[in-house]
């Protein structure tokens, strides 16, 4: 861990050298800054202005001003935006316990010196390399009611009272669609937990060995603490990710059963682009984008708080 | 998972003794999970290499009566392989290099020139760096419909960069804190102007953050598939994750082809990913993970 190395080294010093002002920088951040300001920050705000209006986002009609009806709409008229947060919020919960724990498992494990440790990462690693999108794909057959894998294992070991429409029946959807979610999800957090351990102080383990710390003790008093930026990084990236949740829904389900499988993002991209409702869209994307800086903000301070003492 | 769970001794180097029944519990516990996780890509494979009535009539895991490997060459055919891949391959090449230069331009200057304002500058690109991409989409698209730019694989690029650098500057920026500042002083005192310092030392130094990045963008570049079904139309202009979904119709899915299209359009991304798996481990932290 190198970069880890120098990071520490390099904080003892905290003043950038010189001091040229806004005229030696402009030069650097310009590009950076129009093509964020343009295409990435004025449409996000630009959501926050469109949920105040009514329109079908036709270039012939104008945006009429309704102030906050696509809000009042959106907690008593939409049946779908419960569901949708409510999901979304299941989805934020469980990839937080789920992925995470298997992630950190598997990095555990294949942290010690064992047989085949390099084919079993990358065994682990490489869904997360595949588009989501082809994971539906891939995942949508596994789960076909009549050829699917999942189906044919359970009729085959005289399970057939078991066997369901996986992804057509209300009940299961979201879970079916979980379930490919966490394999394609793990081998990314495992990948940052591999790096983590790697700063877990070897001497402080042998210490710990020497004073008759057991294996559990250990792993508490050493390796949870080292772990703990990482894991502050992973937990932050799983929420991210987990409300970004969009590829996988609208390629196994597109939404259904009956709006059952529906989340924030494919909510507002829903009502943007198929009901031709821009208005509600901005609406759901800008409860979408507060609940995301209620998250990403506290972890920005905190992250780049370090910098200045 | 649960017989990983219950051995605390994973988190140790275990001792050396006759037998070591834990660590054997633990490797199994480790690889029959790994063959878990290579199911589904065996599966995928098993289908892409039957015919449609194999597929009707035997299980999905069984070796296929005929292989057959006509399915590739459909999957090329119908998924209009050469084409999506190229306009794919050819975004990614120019947006991937593009992006990581300016980035890492932008966060050189917050990161190591001294200005007003570029603290706030810096927090108002990291938030950007987590927003979810879908709260802008409609007024994305209405932003490229008036620059003449939807259904534009070149256009497609600028809100790519927009969408993908500020997560690297992010990165970049808490690597270029870290480095020294004596090297940057004495490249000062022999009369190096702020580019060479950035384009000769700083920048050589952050290679392994770079080629982190680099990995990392590729990837999602080739992946990425909200904004293109949105600002693409034309299957002419089809990157790989439409094409993707285009083997979905009314009349279903012919799944044989879809899967081989599926393992050969993964194959530029497990390419990149191998090449540079070395410096991903290390660089995946680096500007996340702090001493």
């Amino acid at each position: 861990m190198t970069t880890v190395n120098i990071i520490t080294q390099g904080r003892r010093k905290r003043r950038p050298f010189g001091s040229q002002g806004v005229g030696t920088a402009a030069p650097y951040i310009i590009p950076a800054l129009l093509l964020y300001g343009w295409f990435l920050l004025y449409p996000m705000l630009d959501s926050i202005r469109l949920s105040f209006y009514q329109w079908s986002g036709f270039r012939t009609e104008t945006p009429t001003w309704v102030g906050l009806d696509n809000y009042k709409r959106l907690f008593t008229e939409d049946a779908v935006f419960p569901t949708a947060l409510l999901n979304s919020v299941i989805w934020v919960v469980l990839s937080l316990i789920l992925p995470t724990v298997i992630a950190l498992l598997m990095a555990l494990g294949l942290n010690q010196k064992i047989i085949g440790r390099n084919v079993m990462r990358a065994i682990f690693y490489i869904p997360a390399v595949f588009a989501s999108i082809t994971v539906a794909a891939m995942w949508r057959w596994i789960y076909n009611p009549t050829l699917g894998f999942v189906n044919q294992l359970l009729e085959a070991v005289g399970l057939e009272s078991w066997t369901q429409s996986w992804l057509g029946d209300p009940k299961f959807a979201l879970a079916s669609i979980f379930v490919a979610n966490i394999w394609q999800a793990v081998g990314f957090s495992m990948v940052l937990f591999l790096a983590g351990l790697q700063t877990v102080p070897e001497e402080l383990m042998e210490a710990a060995k020497l004073d008759g710390a057991n294996a559990w003790q250990r792993f508490r008093a050493v390796t949870v603490p080292a772990l703990r930026p990482t894991t502050v990084v992973v937990i932050i990236l799983t929420i991210i990710n987990s409300l970004k949740v969009f590829d996988l829904v609208v390629g196994m389900t597109g939404g259904g059963p009956a709006q059952s499988t529906q989340v924030l993002a494919l909510w507002s991209y829903t009502q943007s682009f198929t009901n031709h409702q821009f208005g509600m869209g901005g609406a759901v994307a800008t409860v979408l984008l507060i609940v995301t800086l209620a998250i990403v903000i506290p972890y920005m301070a905190w992250s780049l708080k370090g910098e200045d003492k | 998972m649960t017989a990983i769970a219950s051995s605390p001794q994973l988190a140790t180097h275990t001792r050396k003794r006759p037998v070591d029944w834990t660590g054997i519990a633990l490797w199994i516990a480790l690889a029959v999970t790994a063959l878990l996780w290579f199911l589904p890509l065996f599966l995928m494979f098993m289908t892409s290499v039957k015919s449609k009535a194999d597929l009707n009539t035997s299980a999905m895991w069984a070796l296929p009566g005929t292989w057959e490997w006509g399915n590739y060459a459909d999957a090329l055919d119908v998924g209009n392989f050469w084409v999506t891949a190229g306009n794919s391959l050819l975004i990614a090449a120019i947006k991937v290099p593009l992006g990581l230069a300016i980035a890492a331009a932008c966060a050189f200057a917050l990161a190591r020139i001294r200005f007003r304002g570029a603290r706030s500058l810096m927090l108002l690109i990291a938030i950007g760096s987590m927003v979810p991409i879908q709260i802008g989409l409609g007024p994305l698209f209405n932003t490229m419909l008036n620059l003449d730019l939807l259904d534009s694989k070149f256009g497609l690029i600028l809100p790519y960069l927009a969408f993908g650098i500020p997560y690297q500057i992010f990165v970049l920026y808490g690597f270029f804190r870290g480095i020294p500042h004596e090297l940057e002083e004495s490249a000062r005192i022999d009369g190096s102007g702020t580019f060479r310092i950035f384009w000769q030392i700083i920048l050589p130094l952050a290679k392994p953050a770079l080629a982190a990045l680099f990995v990392l963008d590729f990837v999602a570049t080739w992946n990425e598939y909200a904004m293109a079904t949105t600002l693409l139309r034309s299957q002419s202009n089809w990157t790989i994750p439409l094409a993707v979904q285009g083997f979905s119709t009314q009349h279903g899915t012919d799944y044989g082809p879809l899967n081989a299209f599926i393992f050969m359009s993964a194959i530029p991304v497990l390419i990149v990913y191998l090449l540079f798996q070395r410096y991903f481990v290390q660089g995946a932290l680096a500007g996340a993970v702090k001493g």
